[in-house]
């Protein structure tokens, strides 16, 4: 198992380099990122890492993981993402937490392979066109101002402030802008849902929390809803004064959620 | 070759209230299309196309055409529908500025459209194929971070439609085509000539290099100009052959009045301001102070990410010395004067200006963007005449100092 201190380092798994931050003990608790990327060891890791062995791998194009000109679609990322744990030798069915855009790579893999799934948390998560609202462009607007709308109240937000407060250097200006350009070339077209996830949402087996933000500026709660109605015996919690990311918003009650809904 | 002169307008619509500007501090992409009026632009597409049957009149090599999406820069979202009624007004050649290729899905498309051009013109037509800015990616939502290679296979596509037998299958990353077989072809064999548009991407201006294409500068500083140029000849010398001038255009926001006074205030019609995304992004609050024309259409703006979506452009494009060139001749009107970024002058001043251009850049094809923006009718017409019968004849004459070894004209003082 990882320690505590072994929270980033660069692995080779799923025919690609990968980085890897990684701490905790316990079962696995695997977590996809979202579009934004994941800046660090979040609170919410770290009090989930008290009962988990928690596994964040940067996305192929993320962070220092390496881009394979193949990957093209959230359907390719969920093929690989079953690679990737295959190659970590994480034991299946495993707990995941997808988050956003994560968070539809994650329910992609659980309407095609069941037996990877233990529990599922789905935070956020794109996918799904919502009937009456719309999913928020990041590609109209600057980095900064999509990454400040992802939160209710950034300036709050130790979350926020802590990575994304501060002016940037020039590498992690660099680092908005690769993980935009990563996710233009999964999610561009139709613009951060599928067609089709919806209707095979009913066939889902696995156990699913919703987790939502009541202010989610990004993915209207109404997604959440969609979402909930459409995966059998799915539950939907939503958290208030909570914009897009409750995991690096409201980390405590986040956490608490997950601990409770994965050890019920 | 003997040297080509153009004309050039992108043929914008200008008569937006600029209240508006200052309302929404762009004039692209999301501004309100509630601001256009039909009839407006009704009467100004005829004014447009007067001007270009005039340039041709009084002595123009031809015209010059452009597409641009949700901007009152440009009133063509065709150029190929703006190519083919120009080519019957004109007696010379239409130059395409061009074909945005990545936003098309089918590139055989617009292959079928330049033939029918070429046909109808009786081979007058040049194809220029662009990448479009980023604007044209996010108003017809082609995926900015997959353009070049949209741009590239595209261009494949189309060369080989026009210079292997039909039918053939396409199956491409972007392109898939079952029977690739159009009835018609170009006039010109193999095809006509083909331009690669650009402003400060040296990706493309390499790529140029490497495909033997005229690479055109649209409306840079002469400094940038002559690094194209240099970059363009060192990827030739590599690949072990030695491009003529007819490989390099050259597009110039170009102001001529009767006196050397006149021009210099018509030439204000021409600038954008660095703050400006200019007419092709989005006008910046500051525009108003500075300008409204389009010269300095890269700065930044209030929304700098539309001209530059998400892997659309390289980060060396966006930080290299050629974009640092620019815009420090973008800092205000008289910097872009003295860059060359805008050239105003009487014709005898011009003459000398433009002697200056053509011995440090050589270009085959010298392009006047002499209608921009506000920029009264009379005095675009003006403009036309005095290059017409003034300017041109002149410089037709004038052998470049690349070729003579004799000193480089001096800039006027």
């Amino acid at each position: 198992m990882a320690g505590m201190n072994d929270l980033s380092r660069l692995v080779d798994a799923g025919g690609i380099t990968i980085e890897l931050r990684r701490g905790g003990s316990g079962a696995p608790l695997l977590v996809i990122h979202g579009e934004l990327g994941v800046p660090g060891w979040l609170d919410s890791f770290a009090q989930l890492a008290k009962h988990y062995d928690v596994i964040v791998p940067l996305l192929p194009g993320y962070g220092r993981s390496t881009r394979p000109d193949w990957i093209m679609s959230v359907h390719d990322l969920a093929a690989w993402i079953t690679w990737f744990a295959r190659d970590l030798d994480l034991r299946t069915p495993v707990n995941v937490i997808g988050c956003s855009l994560g968070g539809w790579v994650a329910a992609e893999i659980a309407t095609v392979a069941p037996q990877f799934l233990n529990k599922l948390v789905l935070v956020g998560a794109m996918g799904i066109k919502p009937e009456h609202g719309e999913i928020f462009d990041y590609f109209l607007e600057s980095g900064l101002t999509g990454l400040r709308r992802a939160f209710y109240r950034p300036e709050q937000s130790p979350g926020f402030t802590r990575y994304w407060g501060k002016e940037w250097t020039p590498e992690e200006a660099d680092l908005i802008e690769q993980h935009r350009e990563m996710t233009c070339r999964i999610a561009w077209k139709p613009y951060m849902h599928s067609l089709t996830l919806r209707y095979l949402l009913p066939g889902i087996i696995t156990p699913t929390l919703l987790v939502w933000g009541r202010d989610d500026a990004i993915t209207p709660l109404e997604c959440g809803e969609i979402y909930q109605h459409a995966i059998p015996r799915s539950q939907l919690a939503v958290i208030e004064h909570c914009g897009h990311m409750p995991e690096m918003e409201q980390p405590a009650e986040f956490s608490q959620l997950v601990e409770h809904f994965l050890s019920g | 070759m003997t040297r080509k002169f153009f004309f050039f307008s992108e043929m914008g619509y200008n008569a937006y209230p600029v209240e508006a500007l200052e309302k929404y501090g762009y004039s692209a992409l999301l501004f309100p299309n509630s601001i256009f009026d039909a009839e407006k632009a009704r009467d100004l597409w005829q004014m447009f196309l007067r001007e270009h049957e005039y340039a041709s009149e009084i002595g123009f090599d031809g015209s010059v055409c452009n597409e641009h999406h949700n901007n009152v820069l440009s009133m063509q979202e065709s150029v190929n529908i703006s190519a083919a009624v120009i080519s019957q007004r004109i007696k010379g050649a239409i130059a395409l500025i061009g074909n945005p290729l990545p936003i098309h899905d089918n590139p055989v498309r617009v292959a079928e459209e330049i033939a029918m051009l070429d046909l109808i013109s009786g081979g007058r037509i040049i194809s220029g194929f662009v990448r479009g800015t980023g604007i044209e990616q996010l108003s017809t939502n082609a995926n900015p971070a997959y353009n070049r290679e949209r741009f590239e296979e595209a261009f494949a596509l189309i060369k080989k439609t026009w210079t292997v037998s039909g039918p053939f299958r396409w199956e491409g990353k972007h392109y898939h085509l079952r029977v690739v077989n159009p009835w018609q072809l170009p006039l010109q064999k193999p095809h006509p000539p083909i331009w690669a548009a650009g402003i400060l991407s040296p990706e493309t201006i390499r790529w140029a290099a490497r495909q033997r294409i005229t690479y055109l500068v649209l409306g840079s500083a002469l400094d940038a100009t002559a690094t194209c140029r240099d970059i363009y000849h060192e990827v030739a010398r590599e690949d072990g052959w030695t491009p003529t001038p007819e490989h390099l255009g050259y597009l110039i926001h170009t102001a001529v009045m009767d006196t050397d006074e006149e021009a210099y205030e018509m030439g204000r019609y021409h600038y954008g301001g660095a703050s400006v995304i200019g007419r092709s992004g989005g006008v910046a609050q500051s525009a108003l102070s500075s300008g409204t024309g389009s010269a300095g259409a890269t700065g930044g703006g209030p929304h700098p990410e539309w001209m530059a979506p998400p892997g659309y452009m390289s980060k060396q494009a966006k930080t290299g010395n050629m974009a640092r060139e620019r815009r420090m001749s973008e800092g205000s009107y008289d910097a872009a004067l003295r860059a060359g970024l805008i050239v105003t002058g009487s014709p005898k001043t011009i003459v000398q200006k433009f002697k200056h251009i053509i011995d440090r850049t050589d270009p085959g094809y010298l392009t006047f963007w002499a209608r921009e923006g506000k920029k009264p009718h009379e005095a675009t017409m003006r403009g036309i005449e005095l290059l017409g019968k003034e300017v041109i004849p002149v410089l037709r004459e004038h052998q470049s100092a690349l070729v003579s070894g004799k000193e480089v004209t001096p800039w006027p003082e």
